[in-house]
């Protein structure tokens, strides 16, 4: 196949995985502000949008291994083709569009580095995998990273009960919009540049752009384009469970869920522990939900959350393998992989039609519901 | 391996920052709830005290951006 058509091709479908990771992890940062109506759905996506745009312009790092070590790249290791990664990428689209439409928040990055897992076995074996790296910046954070964040939600929404009146609790909304801001930059700053890792590489790989060169501008604006527009068009569904799905989460929880998110993200990408923004977003809404009394957690729904999370990997894995399987036969095959992507796709959209969610359906609750105080029963 | 001295970091930091911004906002909320001419001044306080934490957070997402794009 001709290099150019191919490098257009990944660049189209690295621009679509950044997309779905967009509306994908709109929750992470949206659903608390939602449910408490501290924000009305449409200006909190907007706002999401917005500063994951300007977050995507600020980073420019690109990571020098779009898998973070995890396969063996380079000299000695796995050659990382465009077809290799174009086969990872449909299986990290094709899982997210999956979870997306089970309403389940999964991890984007471990979709991405499920499919590449997965491409490069076929390429060159399971020796192309780095087990340590595997379980050391994959599996260990992803049980860390709720139960921290669940911890200090936890703690944070007794501080916040502990310390105010039911009558005061309203005042918590106009803080859950700079909180949730703060989770929608620092969302911004990190993902996007996945996307331009891919993009970069594959030029470098197809010999359009010099080697050890950072992302051209043209790279930098579509990413933070595609990452925005997949913000503002909302995964309402993953809104749906993370703000209501979870616990109901009433004002004080959501500001107490979003500054644990917060303060925990900052933290581990500035001390040098990453974790995974869906997984602590997550485990910060378990949190507060174990932490007000009188509330109580969905462990059914937790538990199928926690399911997604484990076998995000693996299934982006196999979806990768496979495509890579059929993308390795030739131009015939390649051709076959991306309609067959497009198909599942669609497929997806349309089953997604039938039972559609949007932000018309959401409930959100009346101005004042929350401080009210309750009714008396009367005295015979 | 897993380095667990950056995770009991990471644990910590997001721990006391997190128990300092509730609080600080909370303590806002309840020193504002009062008819007392002194609990408004604090109240105040309270929030300047959160805003500021809030800047921080934005500064160490995008500060050492920032410098490297001033920087070029």
């Amino acid at each position: 196949m001709d290099p150019l058509i191919l490098v257009a091709l990944v660049i189209a479908l690295a621009l679509f995985f950044d997309f779905t990771n967009g509306f994908h992890d709109t929750a992470n940062a949206m659903a608390t502000p939602i449910a408490t109506g501290a924000l009305r759905p449409k200006v909190a996506v907007a706002i999401a949008a917005v500063l994951n745009l300007v977050g995507a312009f600020l980073s420019t790092e690109v990571a020098k291994t779009i898998s973070g070590g995890l396969i063996r790249e380079g000299d000695g290791g796995v050659q990382i083709t465009p077809v290799l990664i174009l086969a990872g990428l449909i299986g990290a689209i094709v899982w997210n569009l999956v979870t997306w439409l089970l309403g389940l928040p999964s991890s984007s990055s471990h979709a991405l580095f499920g499919g590449l897992i997965g491409a490069a076995v076929v390429g060159a074996g399971f020796a192309a995998i780095d087990g340590g790296v595997l379980i050391s910046k994959i599996l260990i954070p992803a049980v860390l990273a709720p139960i921290t964040a669940g911890v200090v939600s936890y703690l944070a929404t007794k501080l916040a009960y502990r310390l105010t009146r039911k009558r005061e609790r309203d005042g918590f909304k106009r803080g859950q919009v700079f909180t949730s801001s703060l989770v929608s930059l620092a969302h911004g700053t990190n993902d996007a540049q996945k996307t331009m890792g891919v993009i970069t590489l594959t030029l470098i790989a197809a010999g359009f752009q010099d080697v050890g060169s950072g992302p051209a501008l043209w790279v930098i604006s579509a990413c933070a384009l595609a990452i925005a527009l997949g913000t503002y068009s909302g995964g309402w569904r993953i809104i749906r469970t993370m703000g209501r799905g979870i616990t109901e989460v009433e004002p004080a929880q959501g500001f107490a869920a979003e500054s644990a998110t917060t303060a925990t993200i900052l933290a581990s990408s500035h001390l040098g522990f990453a974790l995974s923004t869906t997984q602590v977003a997550s485990g910060s809404v378990i949190g507060t939900g174990i932490g007000r009394k009188g509330a109580s957690v969905r462990w059914r729904t937790a538990g199928r959350i926690a399911l997604g999370w484990l076998i995000t990997i693996p299934a982006a894995g196999v979806i990768g393998a496979l495509a890579a399987l059929l993308a390795g036969t030739g131009t015939a095959g390649i051709v076959a992989v991306v309609v067959l992507a497009l198909a599942a796709i669609t497929a997806i959209f349309l089953w997604a039609r039938r039972n559609r969610v949007d932000h018309r359906n959401l409930h959100q609750p009346e101005p004042g519901v929350f401080v009210r105080p309750k009714k008396r029963k009367a005295r015979r | 391996m897993i380095d667990w001295l950056a995770f009991v970091s990471v644990f910590v930091a997001a721990l006391v920052s997190a128990c300092i911004a509730v609080t600080l906002f909370s303590l806002g909320l309840r020193f504002g709830d009062g008819e007392a001419a002194w609990r408004r001044p604090v109240s105040v306080m309270m929030f300047v005290l959160c805003a500021a934490a809030v800047l921080l957070g934005i500064y160490i997402i995008v500060g050492d951006h920032l410098m490297v794009l001033f920087a070029r």
